[in-house]
């Protein structure tokens, strides 16, 4: 049981086709409040997990590259040592925590994190009634006032781990599946432990082309991406 | 009495005196049970779930699901891991079924109109009133059941049988609407190959797939499956195949196409046939296929001068991109979407899919593979919609007052069809009597004399078989999760109870009590072949138990037809598109499409879906115009201006979004917005690109053309911000700091 483990995502953008199945997963999971229209207008829209569209070109040599966001739970996360009161923090599973009771809104998160996944409540969450029967009971409703952004779904892992120890045996690979990887239609997600050298996700993470968002910060993203691969791309190499 | 944050953490010190204030609050005791206390996620208390196996029925096609139940509610939806079509995995659109189920616009009960029609004024009734009146009406017109007419989306399984006899029981006209009309590839596969069910194609084994408009990582046939199939298709083994699209507009799949290239709407069958004229004249096809087809290719092939004119593709594209196609097989060559919905459509079709013949790839691995029909007769395997000519002349026969009663469930022909049919006015007008299963107040709804609530797709029974499917038999059961929520009845059910008002012939070849009743007779007959994902039972109890559990049945070995030559000896029409408007006064080529998560517009009352971004241009909660930037500049326009794009037939306003990849002379407007009446999230959200397009056909099948409209834009001088994605979030990269990375793929690494 005592095994440290480091959770860990594998993004393989050459199959990412963009049809955002694991952003609805996600909301539908997490309970995110529904994002109206105004939300969009007030750059306050929430969605934990993302697809980022970037063009290259014109017409008729144009390209649009899908690249999934989402909180990249580094090692040495810049976000964490910013918050007064300890409510982001780094578990002993790699994962960066945000501690909803304990969070004061600063914001001071947010303003660190390179990647803007981190998302504010300016609002409290307001559903019709009948709509909070969906609710997911696992997961808290965030208030006004708070930080909030993936977790991994941590009530999965912890699901996971206590139904495994429960039947008295290890959690294996593919065990944890967080929403947005177990809807993604193309296996283009892959989520796992990365301590353990068998996993799919630490054998992906060897793969020739790995490579790390923003990797020069020096944050250590647990998110691991494959690059795109294009046989038609104007040039090999680095687009920002 | 709202309780502040601060508030809490007072009370919560008091320790009992917190759980009196509660009370106090009046919060619902239902909320206590469905969410959790405010609690660190380390210390979540888990009550009980459950997870079932059923069918989720969203725009984008049928999927098996799972659903997490807990404490009575539906809470989760997730791919069934079991089921062929899905793989454990399931779409955004599936997800949002749990927002149907719980809609807080749910029509809860049976309705009567009590003030004038579309005013939206009626009252609440007992489902027994309902039903009366329901048998009384339909007694009185069925001394002439031909001027009774039922309106269904294409229906398949054991409700399609349900409604199929009972309409043929009466002699009642039967519709099957559906907005965008697949009845173009339908008619294609039927005449060539004597199909009448939609194949599959094989991308995941194919090493080449040529796609001629067929959006089918968005929205075309089975888009969960075919994204399913394009990540194996991208996988390690067996090499990275590629893919080319051929279409008008920069779709989602051509943005993931490794190489898109632009086409002149209406000529992509012209294209196909260049193309096959170059692999004959090369002798890289299949040598029987090449002896079979020689004739009919160099007859109606054009010159590539002319070719290269019409299509707007060079010469040495077509002749690469057709050798490309006949050295990397297997591949497959698939057509739709925009190329299908054209006056000259089925030309289209049937030259695009005579490239699979020509290299031989039919009934292959790789390449087209057909569907054998459910093993059990008399369930309903194939859902085609009647092309959009049938919905004129019903219109046209409403307004001679030749139709006494419209039942009409789960279609919204009001919002559907081009606003120039005038079907919402006829229905309105001239139909004395309208009986609507639905669970929202859609605009056909709203004219309805009589409403009565569908129940929603997690609370009743059914099944599917699924199509296209995976090219072997397959049955996928759907049953109820969860309790009703409101007062709803199964249209099945109400079909089935109106047996005995109405009496007479309505018990021939309908001996269930309800669907529940005809889904067990369903499985019964499967459980008596004795073969398949689900066999050995001696009990029928326990097989039922044990089918439901898995969602379905399938036989991975009873596979479809075998390959056979193309029957090309029927007229497949034009090969030159027509265009509504004139290209002096709309220069415009207008590149209508279903929304991404929304379609045609029928899951326009989800706010999961309005709230998921546009693949392409991020936008949300709006109807845009996508604009070529030059197009843009010759027009004085820009991002957030809002234009009136005015068709021969009508005019309707949207934001304009300047889209690098959109090709000059042509714009594109989404579908699916614009309802007037839909519930709270779908009302007075942009506009319904329906009122511009022109009610023209496909010349053979009388399909609607829906991409065979021109338009002229001109500016309002108003603007109004996008509501997109596009710069939510401020980037902070460095020059030379990656985002993204490309490879070429020759073994390369990320650099």
């Amino acid at each position: 049981m005592a095994v440290e483990r480091k959770w860990g995502m594998a993004v393989d953008a050459d199959k990412c086709t963009g049809c955002q199945a694991c952003v609805v997963a996600c909301q539908s999971e997490n309970n995110i409040p529904i994002n109206e229209p105004d939300h969009f207008l007030q750059r306050r829209a929430i969605q934990w997990i993302r697809i980022e569209r970037y063009w290259e070109g014109e017409f008729p040599d144009v390209k649009a590259r899908f690249v999934p966001m989402l909180c990249q739970h580094c090692e040495n996360a810049p976000c964490e040592s910013v918050c007064p009161v300890f409510a982001t923090y780094h578990n002993n599973e790699g994962l960066n925590v945000q501690v909803y009771n304990r969070c004061i809104g600063t914001r001071f998160c947010a303003n660190n994190d390179p990647w803007n996944v981190r998302f504010f409540n300016f609002w409290e969450p307001v559903w019709p009634e009948t709509l909070r029967n969906q609710l997911n009971t696992d997961v808290t409703v965030r208030s006004r006032g708070i930080m909030e952004k993936c977790t991994f779904c941590i009530q999965r892992i912890r699901r996971t781990t206590r139904d495994a120890g429960m039947e008295g045996r290890e959690v294996e690979d593919g065990d944890v599946v967080p929403a947005c990887v177990q809807s993604c239609p193309t296996n283009a997600l892959v989520f796992g432990d990365l301590n353990d050298a068998s996993s799919q996700v630490a054998h992906l993470r060897e793969d020739g082309r790995q490579y790390r968002i923003l990797d020069h910060l020096g944050t250590e993203p647990s998110v691991h991406y494959l690059a795109k691969i294009d046989p038609y791309a104007a040039s090999e190499g680095e687009h920002a | 009495m709202a309780l502040t944050r601060r508030q809490l953490l007072k009370y919560s010190g008091l320790g009992l005196l917190g759980a009196v204030v509660f009370a106090g609050c009046r919060i619902p005791d239902r909320e206590f049970i469905a969410e959790s206390p405010v609690l660190i996620p380390e210390d979540l208390v888990y009550g009980d779930d459950n997870y079932f196996a059923t069918l989720a029925r969203p725009n984008t096609g049928v999927e098996s699901v799972l659903v997490r139940v807990m404490q009575g509610r539906a809470k989760k939806i997730e791919g069934n891991p079991d089921y062929p079509m899905s793989r454990g995995k399931h779409s955004a659109q599936a997800e949002a079924t749990l927002q149907e189920l719980y809609h807080p616009d749910r029509i809860a009960t049976p309705l009567r109109r009590v003030g004038d029609r579309g005013a939206g004024e009626f009252e609440s009734i007992s489902w027994d009133e309902a039903l009366d009146e329901l048998a009384a009406r339909l007694n009185d017109h069925l001394v002439n059941p031909d001027s009774i007419a039922m309106i269904t989306a294409p229906l398949r399984g054991t409700l399609g049988t349900v409604v199929q006899q009972f309409s043929e029981n009466y002699g009642l006209r039967r519709y099957a609407f559906e907005a965008v009309d697949q009845t173009v590839v339908r008619t294609a596969f039927n005449r060539m190959y004597g199909q009448e069910r939609l194949p599959t194609f094989d991308i995941q084994n194919a090493h080449y797939v040529l796609s001629f408009g067929a959006d089918f990582l968005s929205h075309w046939h089975a888009p969960l499956h075919y994204n399913w199939h394009y990540g194996e298709f991208r996988g390690e083994t067996g090499g990275r195949g590629k893919l080319v699209q051929i279409e008008p507009r920069f779709s989602l799949t051509a943005a993931n196409a490794d190489r898109w290239v632009y086409v002149n709407p209406g000529t992509e069958g012209v294209l196909a046939l260049a193309m096959a004229k170059v692999i004959l004249d090369s002798r890289e096809g299949n040598a029987d296929a090449m002896a079979l087809l020689r004739e009919t290719i160099e007859f109606n092939a054009q010159p590539m001068n002319t070719v290269v004119e019409a299509t707007g593709v060079s010469a040495d594209v077509i002749e690469s991109l057709a050798h490309d196609f006949a050295a990397n097989q297997p591949g497959v060559a698939i057509g739709g979407g925009l190329a299908a919905a054209q006056t000259n459509g089925l030309y289209n079709m049937t030259a695009v899919y005579m490239l699979n013949a020509l290299v031989g790839n039919v009934g292959k691995k790789g390449g087209v593979i057909f569907n054998p029909p459910a093993p059990i007769p008399n369930v309903v395997s194939t859902a085609a919609a009647n092309p959009l000519m049938d919905f004129q002349r019903l219109a046209d026969d409403i307004r001679a007052n030749k139709i006494n009663a419209v039942l009409i469930r789960g279609v919204d022909p009001a919002h559907g069809t081009p606003a120039s049919m005038q079907f919402g006015r006829a229905m309105r007008e001239n139909v004395p009597f309208i009986a609507s299963f639905s669970n929202f107040m859609d605009e056909t709804t709203l004219v309805a004399d009589l409403v009565l609530p569908d129940m929603a797709t997690l609370e009743s029974w059914g099944d599917d078989v699924p199509e296209p499917g995976p090219g072997y038999e397959a049955v996928a059961l759907q049953q109820p999760v969860v309790m009703p929520f409101v007062e709803g009845r199964a249209f099945g059910d109400v079909l089935l109870a109106l047996v005995d008002d109405l009496g007479g012939r309505t018990t021939i070849n309908l001996p269930w009590t309800n669907m529940q009743d005809a889904v067990r007779s369903e499985a019964q007959e499967l459980w008596i072949k004795n073969r398949g994902s689900v066999q050995q039972f001696s009990n029928f109890e326990e097989f039922w138990v044990a089918v439901l559990q898995r969602g379905g049945w399938w036989d991975t070995n009873a596979t479809g037809g075998a390959p056979q030559a193309p029957d090309l000896s029927q007229d497949p029409g034009p090969s030159r598109p027509s265009f509504s408007g004139g290209a002096s006064t709309y220069p415009f080529h207008l590149l209508p499409f279903p929304s991404h998560s929304m379609g045609d517009g029928s899951d326009a009352h989800l706010p999961w879906l309005q709230a998921t971004p546009d693949p392409i241009t991020t936008a949300v909660w709006s109807t845009w115009v996508e604009v070529n930037p030059r197009d843009a500049d010759a027009l004085d326009v820009r991002e957030a201006d809002i234009v009136r794009i005015e068709s021969p037939q009508g005019v309707i306003e949207a934001q304009v979004y300047v889209n690098p990849a959109t090709a000059p002379g042509t714009v594109s407007v989404p579908m699916g917005q614009g309802h007037s009446s839909f519930g709270r999230y779908a009302e007075g959200v942009g506009s319904n690109v329906m009122e511009v397009l022109d009610a023209i056909s496909d010349e053979t099948t009388g399909a609607f053309a829906w991409g065979a409209t021109r338009v002229r834009l001109e500016k309002t001088g108003r603007r109004e911000r996008v509501r997109k994605f596009e710069g939510m979030v401020v980037a902070q990269t460095l020059p030379h700091r990656t985002v993204y990375e490309i490879s070429t793929g020759n073994g390369g690494g990320a650099h």
